[in-house]
């Protein structure tokens, strides 16, 4: 099995590929994989505590709680890009990592496959 | 360098495509990429289909917007997010986001 590190510019709500790089990384972990999956700019809005599921809306809160339970699945939010959106320590969800991007960059050191992806 | 590409914008991107060269490419059609698989204009079928390369469209996607794996260009194979894994994994070594 190898490794596969995403990192994600993408809104959270307001784009589908934040969604899709959730759902590869889902099936990632699903087929043995590791995961390690950085959120820059606005992506970083998935980094916060509290938010509410609505019908026919997208939820990432939930699948990566239970992404993070697997122990195969790392999530980072890029320090910078968050505080600049107001989002401090205590707003970070239980199981996230707050770094640097230097984190995403190791991480992309070791990985068998690294996708990134762009702004919304 | 065998290539893959996720395609994932029926408007824009396909000129970045002309530019990128592989050995192998593989262009995953996502989002609303997944259009290049099924729609015509002016009786014409997606330019992209016409670049020498295997093609995918995730069935997720295709179907939400009301394509059917029937309504697919025959050079196109649909996959779900595991065969994504796979092809991304097994088949190519490097991938793009587009």
């Amino acid at each position: 099995m190898g490794k596969l590190t995403i990192g994600t510019f993408s809104s959270l709500v307001g784009s589908l590929s934040l969604d899709f790089s959730v759902k590869l990384a889902e099936a990632a972990v699903k087929k043995g994989h590791k995961v390690d999956f950085w959120m820059s700019g606005n992506a970083t809005m998935l980094a916060k505590k509290g938010q509410k599921a609505f019908k026919d809306y997208s939820f990432l809160a939930k699948p990566i709680q239970e992404l993070i339970a697997t122990g195969n699945f790392q999530i980072c939010a890029c320090e910078a890009c968050a505080e600049a959106r107001g989002y401090h320590k205590e707003d970070c969800p239980d199981g996230f990592i707050r770094k640097s991007m230097d984190w995403y960059l190791a991480s992309t050191f070791d990985a068998d496959r690294v996708l990134h992806i762009g702004g919304d | 360098m065998k290539l893959a590409v996720l395609m994932s914008d029926y408007r824009n991107g396909i000129d970045m495509i002309d530019r990128l060269s592989a050995e192998s490419l593989g262009i995953i059609l996502v989002g609303n990429g997944v259009y290049h698989a099924a729609v015509k204009e002016g009786g014409k079928t997606s330019s992209l289909l016409d670049k020498k390369a295997n093609f995918y469209a995730l069935t997720e996607d295709f179907e939400t917007r009301g394509i059917t794996a029937a309504n697919l260009d025959s050079r196109v194979k649909a996959v779900n997010y595991g065969d994504v894994v796979d092809i991304i994994f097994n088949d190519y070594e490097k991938v793009v986001w587009i």
